[in-house]
């Protein structure tokens, strides 16, 4: 089956190029990649989709690329002959990637209002992973902060959890303030010296 | 000036021809275990900058990161490029959070050997025999030679690492936190960096005018003494052991909290024991790649806190009774 090889990453390029812009012209083609994939996996990045993968990267580096000027093609037909369809794929490739599995795993591709309101994407916002409550008392969010903090000292987890905790720790903002004299004592003490 | 590019769908085919040539022999000479024991180190003692990209959930994090060393003294900052554009700026011990959209400035004391960055475990028992670490392959990060190795645990009650480092530096260019099924729950990677470069002063001053802020002191806790531990599981999932108890106050409460710290050398799971009160709520709940479940058992609300599988915080907070 030739969606579940470029799920694989086995596809040849040139097939999977094809196949991205059968994508990005047909619902009925995107609806079954959608069914074959486990989306929600997907969309929480927790799918390791060694096609998308690959693809990914190519697009992103095609983007990243500026646009190359009629002179310069011209200049340089080798290179420009490869450039012209690799940003055409791009192009293929980022409507059929936001189609198939939203933004969240094609950072720098802008949304549309056709692509949110794709049926595909709309079913991954039921997926049950995102019904898993998070905390709703105080205490609760006490908990993972110490957690957090003894786990830091045990030396495991630090950026991950120094960033959770401290959006956390936004939530309980403590009511005691530094005095006036405190605060500029702090400020001062800002690290400036490498 | 104009140079040739070479064609991109060249490259695949290329590397993949270095790789198979040299993978196999790469493994017999690469030890992960010495790798990940260098590891520790060059998180501390490296400097670097660069742009890191963090992933839980589907979401993604830009952040820019700057690291210095200087006669044993830490100096990091942490710049969220997005949302709420949170500001961490640390000096040795004192670190300062900037949370621009509160206009509040958090005053907390960290651990000296604490980093923003992962490490593990220094034990030398970390592993145990809960774990296998193995050389996977080679590969690019962040434009750096890398190797990428990975930590399988030999059951479901905990997560695997799979953890790219720097060939050169053993510095972790990209982490990833695998759930049981082999996806990536948590993921940090940089997408550039440079490693051990001269940091100017200016890179680690906060970029957000501060003074007219509201500066808070965090209370890092959570006051702590230890204690007897009079609860325990009767049902630990295997390879865990208790590594730390103690009472502890937690913020606006008077309430001494019993906080048993358990450890398979790598995963960390917290068991806090409180009065039951009843407006907390009771069952799971999930931040980022922790789990938590909270049960009553005795008239106390028992809450296990952890970066592992939801099915361990559940059996371990069920399974606990006093003594």
């Amino acid at each position: 089956m030739q969606i579940s090889a470029f799920v694989d990453g086995e596809l040849p390029d040139a097939e999977a190029d094809l196949l991205l812009r059968r994508m990005s012209q047909d619902a009925e083609l995107r609806k079954k990649a959608a069914e074959y994939l486990d989306i929600g996996r997907a969309m929480r990045g927790e799918a390791s989709v060694r096609g998308v993968e690959r693809l990914q990267a190519r697009v992103a580096a095609s983007i990243d690329d500026k646009p190359l000027a009629d002179e310069e093609v011209a200049a340089e037909a080798p290179a420009g002959r490869s450039m012209r369809p690799l940003v055409g794929v791009a192009v293929a490739a980022s409507v059929a990637l936001v189609a198939i599995f939203g933004l969240q795993i094609m950072p720098g591709v802008n949304s549309t209002n056709e692509v949110a309101s794709d049926a595909a994407v709309a079913e991954i916002v039921e997926d049950p992973g995102y019904t898993v409550p998070q905390p709703v008392d105080e205490q609760l969010k006490q908990f993972y902060l110490s957690h957090g903090a003894s786990s830091s000292e045990l030396g495991a987890n630090g950026m991950n959890t120094r960033l959770v905790t401290l959006r956390l720790s936004q939530e309980v903002l403590p009511e005691e303030e530094l005095d006036d004299t405190a605060a500029e004592e702090a400020a001062d003490e800002t690290p400036t010296q490498p | 000036m104009h140079f040739p590019r070479i064609n991109t769908l060249i490259w695949p085919a290329l590397i993949a021809g270095q790789l198979g040539c040299s993978a196999a022999a790469l493994a017999e000479r690469v030890d992960p275990n010495e790798l990940l024991r260098r590891m520790g180190p060059a998180v501390q003692m490296t400097s670097y900058e660069g742009t890191v990209i963090r992933i839980q959930n589907g979401k993604a994090e830009a952040l820019k990161v700057v690291h210095t060393v200087t006669d044993g003294v830490i100096r990091e900052k942490v710049v969220a490029q997005e949302g709420d554009g949170l500001e961490i700026i640390r000096n040795g011990n004192e670190v300062h959070c900037i949370l621009p959209d509160s206009k509040s400035v958090l005053v907390e004391e960290w651990d000296d050997q604490s980093t923003l960055f992962s490490t593990l475990p220094s034990s030398e028992v970390r592993f145990g025999s809960e774990y296998d670490v193995s050389f996977v392959r080679e590969e690019r990060v962040a434009g750096r030679p890398a190797v990428l190795v990975a930590i399988r645990p030999h059951d479901g009650f905990r997560y695997g690492h799979r953890i790219w480092l720097d060939t050169e530096t053993a510095f972790p260019l990209q982490t990833q936190l695998i759930s049981e099924d082999g996806t990536a729950i948590e993921q940090v990677k940089f997408a550039d960096i440079s490693l051990n470069k001269e940091i100017h002063a200016s890179a680690l001053a906060p970029s957000i005018d501060t003074a007219s802020f509201r500066w808070l002191n965090q209370p890092s806790g959570h006051a702590k003494h230890d204690v007897e531990a009079d609860w325990e599981s009767n049902d630990l999932p295997p390879g865990f052991r208790v590594v730390s108890t103690h009472g502890e106050t937690l913020p606006g409460s008077e309430e001494v909290v019993t906080h048993i710290l358990y450890s398979d050398g790598l995963a960390n799971v917290s068991v806090f024991v409180a009065s039951q009160d009843k407006a907390s709520a009771a069952g799971p709940s999930r931040v980022g790649g922790s789990n938590s479940y909270s049960a009553s058992v005795d008239g106390h609300r028992i809450t296990a806190v952890g970066e592992v599988p939801a099915m361990t915080v559940e059996q371990i907070a069920t399974t606990m009774s006093l003594r």
